[in-house]
């Protein structure tokens, strides 16, 4: 019984010695093979490892092109020519460092500076390109002497211009060399190592279409690295092209008003969500890093007005009195004051128990104010006032759903603004809250802090029913549309959202106003002024002491959209220590809407 | 005294022999030096010093686990090696799941400071615990040989999924060698052989295109030179240029100029061949062969039906590997990911052929 199943192990020792026979077979036939190739045919390999070499090179595609919203070209391609040099197929390193200097007229210590460090990064047999953009001049004398130059040669490759340079600049980004640890993040990046690729703005953040698929060339090479003929091409994939929704002349335009200001500007359609001016002063040209005009490079990184930095979409700042129309609305909502409760603003509030007064930017008051007043005048103790009865707990959820304090995945660079409640200011500061913070809230200043993208995706919701967009700057890769999403905020009362669009018409349509400076009865314009603080004023420091620091002066905003009657653009600007929302920034935000409505 | 499972696979008719308990140093010694000499063609073929070194680490550590392993005790172990599978199924389904990112393949499971390969585990955890399930018990059913046909074939079909043909061929093979080793009758096997012809050709409709391309590639070289064919055609000058003697260490200009594919994983061969030639592939044949008959050895000299199994698997299963992987770099088998063992760059890989090593080397102990 026991075991008949079994094999005994003399059956299994006959069975391991079957099957190790097809494993016998198959080494010996691979023996074969060996002694086949390394004997018999070892001559004719020799000669064809050694004499002609076919070499498998990288192709890289031309870079996808970017179009503005009416086909307009933004950034373009231009063919340049590289020294590719391989270095093994050189004999005497310092001897042609020196010829090729004096055939290009290229300083020496730096051709050394840049081989050398070149040289320590690749493999043997690899090739590195030593010079860029060769001119005329150059090439004509580099063919004439190119029986001197073993190893060397002449390869077209494609240099990004963006037309426009600076006004689109930081909306456009730049191009630069994949460091290592992109390349560790990033597999793909591997075949572009000799290869530019997008570092920043558009062009980083739409690489992966812009960049195209490497392609493959086989030539026959002689022992000196001088190719013979080129077997076949394996052909490299252009990359995407881009379509913007950006209107490049309003962008050229609006940019121009920011001239020898710090500040940024947003225009966005409130129902589509297309971007169609993003500008951020100071900018720079790409084409200084795209180019690797070393000097410039220089200048910019050590700029202290942070160029490279794109305000309009990291920049945060306080949102200041554009704030309190969203503010009036959560009250409406919940139903703290009604649309005429009038409150009494003397220019001073206080609250019980504390005898520091909480002031309003007007000395002795707005008088009786009631919310549609309060907002076109920009009465801080009216705000003050709804902000204290509110609390935090019920103002910064409702911020949230508007988006604030959260990022719009338009970038990966975008910051996310700070929306500030209890839990964050114990995890932040370790400090409680305190009334008046939320007093502070109430008038935008305090710990809140938003980026010009978030304010103007805010503003779109209030004027197109409560919806929330996501904000898109690319209408189209390669034709294919881009999708377009919204969520619908939940409002109590759709009325509310009409009541806080009467007040913006106020700001500008009435006569105490903040911005009748750009009241046009042609094009109706509505919006809100801001002014916020960037030092909180102190009682006894005088006001004109700060003004004296330029540094220190207050941001002007404003938010603005029209026409009125049907509205098409969403425009926030703001001016760095411009100190006034009406006189500064809102002229810009007409600016826009009267040239987009042409 | 309960029995434990194992106890029944000792095959009363041969005589108990005395126990040892030194190690073979024949397989110790060839399989060191294998591994070290594997590091240095590493750094030859990628030049990558960071590379050689990460192989090198883990040849420490699976070195270390070799001994640890080859002094245990295999009987204590039992329970262990039955239920490996399970764990073994899980990673593979948790790398189709949460495979490393920026491969196209979901071969690699990401744990920050090394990736791992749970296809290279399951080759080796799929004998262990079929051998073990199918010496549990004095008689064993077509049931359990069923079973074991069946776990082997989801494990088959998962690997496929990531996609590896030629680790899912050495996965079947880990679960069919028990099976037939075992003692399946000729009927069945005859059976099984008969079907797996008939399924030919509807295997070569589900193979990928790329897959298929390597197969016409074989048997016509010169059909698509530039294309499929450019990997063996540059394998293959390597490998002739290398002659008699080899080019010399760092010194073959095919591995050097990158014309070789994969030079440090699967294609090593051809580097060693370029580079050391006729004398230093058949040094690597003769070590190679010393190390798979001393492992051979072991399963004969055992009396007790599971070591007998599982090292004369494990055993068959690195000859699987060392000659179809030769044999793809030389191009008679269509190209196939499979490294050489022990000489190829490959953590995961490594690690799991030394513990094999460990595995049979314990299994001494009672022959």
């Amino acid at each position: 019984m026991k075991g008949k199943q079994f094999l005994s192990g003399q059956s299994i020792l006959k069975r391991i010695f079957l099957f190790l026979i097809p494993f016998g077979i198959l080494l010996i036939f691979a023996f074969l093979q060996i002694l086949n190739l390394m004997i018999f045919q070892s001559e004719k390999f020799k000669t064809q490892a050694d004499t002609n070499r076919v070499l498998k090179e990288k192709v890289f595609p031309p870079r996808g092109l970017i179009y503005d919203t009416k086909g307009r070209i933004i950034v373009d391609n231009f063919i340049r020519q590289d020294l590719v040099i391989t270095p093994n197929f050189i004999n005497d390193y310092s001897k042609y460092l020196s010829l090729l200097s004096e055939i290009t007229g290229e300083d020496e210590n730096i051709l050394e500076n840049v081989f050398y460090e070149k040289l320590s990064e690749i493999k043997p047999f690899q090739s590195f390109t030593l010079l860029r953009g060769l001119n005329d001049e150059q090439l004509a004398k580099l063919k004439l002497n190119s029986s001197n130059l073993a190893g060397t040669e002449i390869i077209p490759s494609f240099s990004r211009n963006v037309v426009y340079g600076e006004s689109s600049g930081s909306l456009i980004g730049y191009l630069g060399f994949a460091s290592r640890k992109d390349i560790l993040n990033n597999p793909n990046l591997k075949n572009f190592n000799d290869q530019q690729i997008g570092l920043l703005g558009i062009e980083k953040e739409f690489d992966e279409h812009l960049r195209g698929t490497i392609g493959y060339r086989f030539s026959e090479k002689d022992a000196k690295g001088r190719v013979l003929d080129v077997l076949a091409i394996e052909p490299s994939i252009k990359g995407k092209n881009l379509k913007l929704s950006i209107d490049i002349e309003l962008q050229n335009k609006l940019y121009k008003e920011f001239e020898g200001r710090k500040g940024a500007l947003i225009a966005i359609e409130p129902d589509t969500g297309l971007i169609r001016a993003m500008i951020s002063s100071p900018s720079y040209d790409p084409d200084h890093f795209n180019n690797l005009n070393v000097e410039k490079i220089k200048t910019l990184l050590s700029n202290k007005n942070s160029p490279l930095f794109n305000r309009a979409i990291s920049g945060q700042y306080p949102p200041a009195s554009t704030l309190k129309p969203f503010i009036g609305l959560v009250a409406l909502e919940e139903k703290v004051i009604s649309w005429r409760d009038k409150i009494l603003d003397e220019g001073e509030f206080f609250v019980e128990g504390d005898e520091r007064p909480y002031r309003g930017w007007k000395e002795g008051g707005h008088g009786e104010v009631d919310m549609e007043k309060a907002i076109a005048e920009s009465s801080d103790v009216y705000f003050y006032n709804i902000a204290f009865d509110l609390t935090v707990s019920s103002i910064s959820p409702f911020l949230d759903k508007f988006g604030f304090g959260k990022s719009s995945q338009l970038f990966k660079n975008e910051s996310e603004g700070i929306l500030p409640d209890q839990k964050w200011k114990l995890g932040q500061k370790g400090e409680f809250w305190f009334k008046g913070d939320t007093i502070n809230m109430g008038i935008g200043q305090g710990y809140i802090l938003a980026t010009p993208l978030q304010i103007a995706l805010a503003y779109s919701a209030l004027i197109n029913g409560g919806k929330l967009i996501s904000p898109r700057i690319v209408e189209s890769i390669d034709g294919e549309e881009e999708k377009f999403s919204s969520k619908q905020i939940d409002i109590k009362n759709k009325k509310n959202l009409d009541y806080i669009q009467e007040a913006l018409i106020s700001v500008v349509e009435s006569d105490t106003g903040t911005a009748k400076n750009i009241f046009n009865p042609k094009l109706r314009i509505a919006g809100k002024t801001g002014t916020a603080q960037v030092k909180s004023l102190i009682d006894d420091k005088k006001y004109q002491e700060i003004r004296e620091n330029i540094s220190l002066r207050d941001h002007a905003l404003f938010v603005g959209y029209g026409p009125v009657e049907d509205p098409s653009l969403v425009v926030v600007v703001i001016v760095e220590n411009g100190e006034s929302g009406s006189l500064v920034a809102a002229p810009i935000v007409k600016k826009a809407i009267d040239f987009y409505q042409k | 005294m309960s029995r434990k499972p194992l106890d029944y696979s000792l095959n009363l008719d041969i005589e108990t022999s005395k126990r040892k308990t030194s190690l073979d140093l024949w397989i110790v010694l060839s399989v060191l030096c294998l591994s070290v000499f594997g590091i240095f063609m590493i750094y030859s073929a990628s030049q990558s010093l960071e590379m050689a070194l990460r192989q090198g680490i883990y040849l420490v550590l699976g070195f270390s686990l070799l001994l640890l392993i080859s002094f245990s005790n295999f009987r204590k172990m039992e329970l262990f090696y039955l239920y490996s599978y399970w764990p073994g199924l899980f990673f593979l389904t948790l790398v189709l799941i949460i495979p490393s990112e920026g491969n196209e393949t979901k071969r690699w499971i990401d744990f920050g400071l090394f990736t791992f390969q749970p296809s290279e585990l399951m080759r080796f955890l799929i004998p262990v615990s079929a051998a073990a399930f199918l010496s549990r018990k004095p008689m064993i059913s077509n049931f359990d040989y069923l079973t074991v046909f069946i776990l082997t074939m989801i494990a088959t079909y998962l690997v496929l999924l990531q996609p590896d043909l030629g680790t899912s061929i050495i996965v079947i093979l880990s679960g069919i060698l028990p099976i037939l080793l075992g003692g399946l009758s000729w009927t069945f096997i005859s059976f099984g052989v008969f079907t797996v012809l008939l399924s030919l050709p509807v295997l070569w409709f589900s193979l990928f295109e790329y897959q298929k391309q390597r197969i016409i590639t074989l048997f016509n070289p010169e059909a698509d030179i530039y294309g499929a064919g450019w990997n063996i055609a540059q394998s293959k000058i390597a490998i002739g240029s290398g002659g008699i003697f080899g080019k010399g260490y760092l010194n073959g200009s095919q591995s050097q100029l990158n014309f070789i594919p994969e030079s440090h994983s699967d294609f090593i061969f051809s580097v060693i061949s370029e580079e050391f030639g006729l004398v230093g592939v058949t040094s690597l044949f003769i070590v190679y062969g010393l190390l798979i008959y001393r492992l051979l050895l072991i399963s004969t000299n055992h009396q007790n039906r599971f070591a007998k199994i599982l090292s004369a698997t494990l055993s068959m299963i690195l000859l699987a590997y060392i000659s179809i992987n030769i044999c793809m770099v030389i191009g008679l088998l269509p190209v196939v990911g499979m490294p050489l063992p022990f000489v190829s760059q490959g953590g995961t890989a490594l690690i799991i052929n030394l513990v094999t090593i460990g595995i049979i080397l314990s299994l001494r102990r009672e022959t």
